[in-house]
C-alpha cells in the first residue's frame, strides 16, 4: 500500500480504534458495542472512524486480523533452533499465550465475541482459524479416534483459554502451556509421551525471552 | 402465574432470543404465548433481561440434573459417562433451539451472561474429577485436564448444534466420548471405550 503524508498521520487512529473495539466488546459484548462508544473511547472524530472503515462489523473484523496478523508474526519469530514438529509447537504456543496475556481484549474478541458474540462473518473468521490449527494438530501424529480428535483436544485448550479470559486472567495463560500441549498431544502421541512433553514444556514456559 | 405457565414462558423467552436476536426479542409475543398478564410478568420479573437469565438459568439447572443423575451408580467411571453423555446428546438432538440457545444465542448478549456459560461447563467438571482418580497416573495429570475433557466435548456439541446438525449428535456418542476420556486414559483405552460404545450403541 502506498503510504502518503496523510496516511502516516491518520495510522494511530487506526490502531486506537482498533484498541477501543476490542477494549469496548471485551467490557460489554460485541452486540451491545457502539461505533459511538468506540470513538469515545478511542478519542477520534466520526470522520477518522468513517474514513478506515465501512460499519462496526468492519471495524471489529479489522480488530481479528490484526491479531491474528500478530499471532503469525509472533509464531514465525518463534525459536528457530527447536528441532522437530512437536518441540516447534510449543514454543509457537507459548508465543500465542504471551501475545493473549498482553492483548486479553483481542484475544477476548478473538476466542469469545467471534465465536459466540459477533457477527456470522466474525464467526466464520474463528471457525477457518480454529480448522487450521486442528488440521496443523492432525499432522503431529496418529489419531485414536477420528479427525474429530483434533477438534476436541483445541476445544478443551480453548475451554481453559475462554474461561481465564472471561475471569480477567488472561495473564496467567502462560503458565498454563504444559497443559495445553498434554491436551493437544495426548489422542495422538499417547498418555506416556503427552505427559513427558507436558512436563518439558514446563520448562519451556519459564525459560527466558 | 402458576408454574406451567412460567415454564412456558421461559420457554418462550429463549425461542424468541433465539428466532429474533436480543434486541428483537419480545417479551409481550412470550407472554401472548404463555397466556401470562403484564401485571403477572411484573409481579415476577423486572423486564426482559431478568426474565431471560431466569429462563437460561432454569435450562441449565434442568440440563444439569438430567446429565448428573444418568451419571451416578456404581458403573464403572466410563460406562457412567457414557450414560450421562448419551442423555444429554438425545436431549440436544430433541430441543435443538433450546440447545442454540444455551450455547450461542444466551452467551453472546453480554459478558455477564457469557460468565453463566462458563459457570455451566465448570459444573461438569466435578463429574469429571472421578476420571483423574481412575486414570492411574493421577498425581501427573495436569491440573486443567477436568476442564479439557469437557471442553473437547463442548467443542463438538457447539460445532454440530451451530451448524444446524443437533439431530446427528447421538451418532457421534463415540466418538464424544472418545475425546472426554482420551486426557485421563490415553488413546488406546479411550479407543477401548469408544469401540464398546459403538457396538452397545
Amino acid at each position: 500500500m502506498l503510504t502518503t503524508g496523510n496516511d502516516v498521520l491518520t495510522v494511530p487512529d487506526r490502531e486506537r480504534i482498533l484498541q477501543a473495539m476490542a477494549d469496548c466488546c471485551a467490557e460489554n459484548g460485541y452486540a451491545e458495542t457502539t461505533v459511538d462508544t468506540v470513538l469515545k473511547r478511542a478519542g477520534v472524530e466520526p470522520e477518522s472512524f468513517d474514513s478506515h472503515f465501512a460499519s462496526k462489523e468492519d471495524c471489529a473484523l479489522a480488530a481479528l486480523n490484526k491479531i491474528v496478523s500478530e499471532t503469525l508474526a509472533r509464531i514465525s519469530m518463534t525459536n528457530p533452533d527447536a528441532e522437530g514438529a512437536v518441540e516447534r509447537r510449543k514454543y509457537e504456543g507459548r508465543a500465542v499465550l504471551e501475545l493473549m496475556a498482553a492483548r486479553p481484549t483481542f484475544a477476548r474478541l478473538g476466542f469469545i465475541e467471534s465465536r459466540q458474540g459477533g457477527t456470522e462473518p466474525m464467526h466464520s473468521a474463528y471457525a477457518s482459524g480454529v480448522r487450521v490449527l486442528a488440521l496443523m494438530m492432525e499432522r503431529l501424529g496418529r489419531s485414536g479416534g477420528s479427525g474429530l480428535a483434533a477438534r476436541a483436544a483445541l476445544g478443551g485448550a480453548e475451554a481453559v483459554i475462554r474461561r481465564e479470559l472471561a475471569a480477567g486472567r488472561a495473564a496467567r495463560l502462560p503458565q498454563l502451556l504444559p497443559d495445553f500441549v498434554y491436551a493437544v498431544l495426548v489422542p495422538f502421541v499417547g498418555q506416556g509421551e503427552a505427559l513427558r512433553q507436558a512436563k518439558l514444556a514446563a520448562k519451556v514456559a519459564t525459560e527466558e525471552g | 402465574m402458576d408454574a406451567q405457565q412460567r415454564d412456558t414462558l421461559l420457554r418462550a423467552m429463549l425461542e424468541e432470543l433465539v428466532g429474533m436476536g436480543y434486541g428483537e426479542a419480545s417479551v409481550e409475543r412470550a407472554r401472548e404465548a404463555a397466556e401470562v398478564s403484564v401485571a403477572e410478568f411484573e409481579a415476577e420479573f423486572d423486564g426482559k433481561d431478568e426474565c431471560l437469565f431466569a429462563a437460561y438459568d432454569d435450562l441449565t439447572e434442568r440440563v444439569v440434573a438430567r446429565a448428573s443423575a444418568d451419571c451416578d451408580g456404581s458403573d464403572p467411571w466410563p460406562d457412567r459417562v457414557r450414560v450421562g453423555l448419551e442423555s444429554l446428546l438425545h436431549a440436544v438432538a430433541a430441543y435443538p433451539e433450546m440447545a442454540r440457545a444455551l450455547t450461542r444465542s444466551f452467551p453472546g448478549i453480554r459478558p455477564a451472561a457469557y460468565e453463566r456459560y462458563v459457570a455451566l461447563l465448570s459444573r461438569f467438571v466435578p463429574v469429571m474429577r472421578e476420571g483423574r482418580e481412575y486414570s492411574g497416573v493421577e498425581e501427573e495429570l495436569p491440573g486443567e485436564v477436568e476442564l479439557l475433557a469437557v471442553g473437547a466435548a463442548e467443542a463438538i456439541i457447539f460445532g454440530e448444534v451451530d451448524a444446524g446438525r443437533a439431530e446427528r449428535l447421538p451418532q457421534m456418542m463415540p466418538e464424544i466420548l472418545f475425546s472426554i476420556l482420551v486426557p485421563f486414559m490415553g488413546p488406546d483405552r479411550a479407543a477401548d471405550e469408544m469401540r464398546s460404545a459403538a457396538t452397545a450403541a
